[in-house]
């Protein structure tokens, strides 16, 4: 618990400035929908005229901008999952490797604790600070929604949008939390959490542009977060929130079962 | 020969302190220990003492289940290192001179936090030992100086009345004032009988304070003794410049003839120094140098020597040391 606790005090900082940021470049985008609504005919005379790859890397194949949801789907949910998952995979990846790489392991690791109870404390952490990244960026996004979009659309289908994201990040913080193993310097950390979310993006942009490569997709985490199936399905795909939450869980036990046998040298 | 002071015994006293079964610790190809039995008595300051690299903080780390043993098996004060690692951390105090701490928590919010951890309130003994060492609470850690964070480190290991403290070179980098505060709390502790167990490379910081030694050497224990008995032997390095090249010879029980150029002496003198006044009395002398002499000259000598001495091992490995040179010596 007193661990937890801190992890949240000394998260809050950065749990804001990312949570602001991303729900404020929301809040402004959804501003802007009600003009490009306003012109919906000529807005899909342009969108015909996008290269095939394009469109179809934001999904602009199934989905039309002039609809609010299709709207949000391209213009603003590319930046939530990509920007949301860095944050969720630095704190994954910084949470725990953070007390070697600072060297208050030791300090920690001398106090009354198990390994396993640090690592449980971490792990709520993680999650409680996405479930709050989460929730701010999601009620700012609805709050936008009721305050600027005029035009019909499915809540159910909206709350979905907001909803799905979450198991991005809990999968790719899951992942950092486990690779953090192996890298526990915190420069080290941050490149390969981002390298992982922004490699794992264009993986998936590969998979939906080449045919061939397809398979590609499913290595991707976007894959089973993509805004145009939500949209299109009215939906989230068991298997794929299966799949995720099944990546999130190996990670986190792979972890448990190597740091309760992890030799800790400062 | 006794030892300084008389164990204090406590209620759930008889298990030692530390106990360890030729614990091995390889990291990879790489030594960290070959094989280290000792038992540690409750009550007792025991000092473990070794150069660099001799293993003296892989023990240690071992101890508190920070890493894993290859081999062999130790209890803390009955308490298994490996499966019981959250009852032995509950009673034992850690002090490491690298230890990092949340740097920026001040003081009072440190040893708060830490509190928090125990299941017994030691917040009144931290703020008590905080005002005995002068800390100043208000200040964040990372503004503290060396030697005030070593407080800091001083606090957090005794704060929760441990009945063991296991302290990592805790002397490293303090000035000589600070040092003697340091071991004036770890005196008062152990006659409160808590049983101190700390490690160094300078063996005259540990000659102030411990009751027993073990000298560790490339990973073995070499030698487990009363520090009594290291005292007698208490090696000084001499060097000696006479006036006149033909005076240039000392010839007196104790003292081993190093080197010899001209009219300069080297010697190791093991023993009386007032004898060796005594014996250069009469001579001419352009300059004289007596130091401590460096735990490697320490224990080449004693350990050349260890036939003599050494009767009172642990590890049984002191008495199989060859005496090669004992004859020199008794010249």
């Amino acid at each position: 618990m007193n661990i937890f606790l801190r992890e949240l005090r000394t998260g809050r900082r950065s749990l804001l400035v990312w949570a602001l940021v991303i729900a404020g470049l929301n809040v402004l985008i959804m501003a802007v929908y009600p003009s490009f609504a306003a012109d919906a005919a000529r807005l899909e005379e342009l969108m015909a005229m996008l290269p095939e790859g394009f469109a179809k890397a934001f999904g602009l194949d199934r989905l039309s901008m002039a609809d609010p949801l299709g709207f949000y789907a391209t213009e603003s949910y590319l930046i939530v999952v990509l920007f949301g998952g860095i944050y969720a995979a630095i704190l994954g990846a910084s949470i725990l490797a953070k007390e070697e790489d600072e060297k208050t392991i030791e300090y920690l690791l001398a106090l009354p604790v198990t390994r396993n109870g640090v690592l449980t404390s971490k792990v709520l952490a993680i999650v409680a600070n996405l479930a709050l990244f989460n929730l701010i960026v999601a009620a700012a996004t609805y709050l936008s929604f009721v305050g600027f979009v005029t035009r019909d659309y499915s809540t159910a289908t909206l709350l979905l949008l907001l909803a799905a994201p979450f198991l991005l990040y809990l999968t790719f913080a899951a992942l950092c939390f486990f690779l953090s193993l192996f890298w526990t310097r915190r420069r080290a950390a941050y490149s390969i959490s981002i390298g992982l979310v922004v490699g794992t993006y264009f993986l998936n942009v590969i998979a939906l542009l080449t045919e061939d490569l397809r398979w590609l997709g499913w290595l991707s985490p976007f894959k089973y977060v993509d805004a145009a199936d939500i949209v299109v399905e009215q939906s989230l795909n068991g298997l794929y929130v299966l799949i995720l939450l099944a990546t999130a869980a190996v990670a986190v036990a792979a972890t448990y079962l190597l740091y309760g046998r992890r030799d800790i040298t400062i | 020969m006794t030892v300084p002071s008389v164990p204090v015994t406590r209620p759930g006293a008889g298990v030692p302190a530390i106990e360890t079964v030729h614990l091995k610790k390889y990291y990879g190809k790489s030594r960290g220990i070959e094989d280290i039995s000792l038992r540690v008595e409750q009550g007792e300051i025991f000092g473990f003492i070794g150069p660099n690299g001799a293993g003296k903080s892989t023990t240690i780390r071992t101890l508190l289940n920070f890493i894993f043993p290859t081999a062999g098996s130790a209890r803390v004060l009955g308490h298994d290192i490996v499966s019981e690692s959250r009852e032995i951390r509950e009673k034992v105090g850690y002090l490491s001179g690298e230890t990092g701490y949340y740097d920026e928590l001040t003081v009072d919010q440190l040893v708060d936090y830490t509190a928090r951890f125990y299941s017994t309130d030691c917040r009144r003994r931290g703020a008590e030992l905080v005002d005995i060492l002068e800390i100043d609470r208000k200040k964040p850690i990372h503004s503290l100086s060396l030697g005030n964070k070593r407080k800091v480190s001083v606090v957090l290991a005794l704060m929760h009345r441990p009945r063991l403290l296991i302290l990592d070179e805790p002397t490293a980098g303090l000035d000589p004032l600070m040092q003697t505060r340091l071991f004036d709390v770890l005196r008062e502790e152990n006659e409160r009988g808590t049983t101190v167990f700390f490690s160094s490379h300078v063996l005259s910081e540990v000659q102030k304070l411990c009751h027993r030694v073990a000298i560790i050497k490339e990973g073995l224990i070499l030698k487990v003794e009363e520090i009594e008995k290291l005292r007698e032997s208490q090696l000084r390095k001499v060097r000696i410049t006479f006036r006149d090249e033909r005076q240039a010879v000392v010839n007196l029980p104790g003292a081993a003839e190093e080197e010899r150029d001209g009219r300069s002496v080297r010697l190791l003198y093991g023993g009386d120094i007032n004898d060796l006044v005594r014996h250069l009395a009469g001579r001419e002398l352009e300059s004289l140098w007596v130091e401590e002499p460096t735990l490697e000259e320490v224990f080449l000598h004693y350990y050349e020597a260890g036939g003599r001495t050494g009767e009172d091992s642990a590890s049984g490995r002191a008495a199989a040391v060859p005496t090669a040179r004992s004859g020199k010596e008794e010249r």
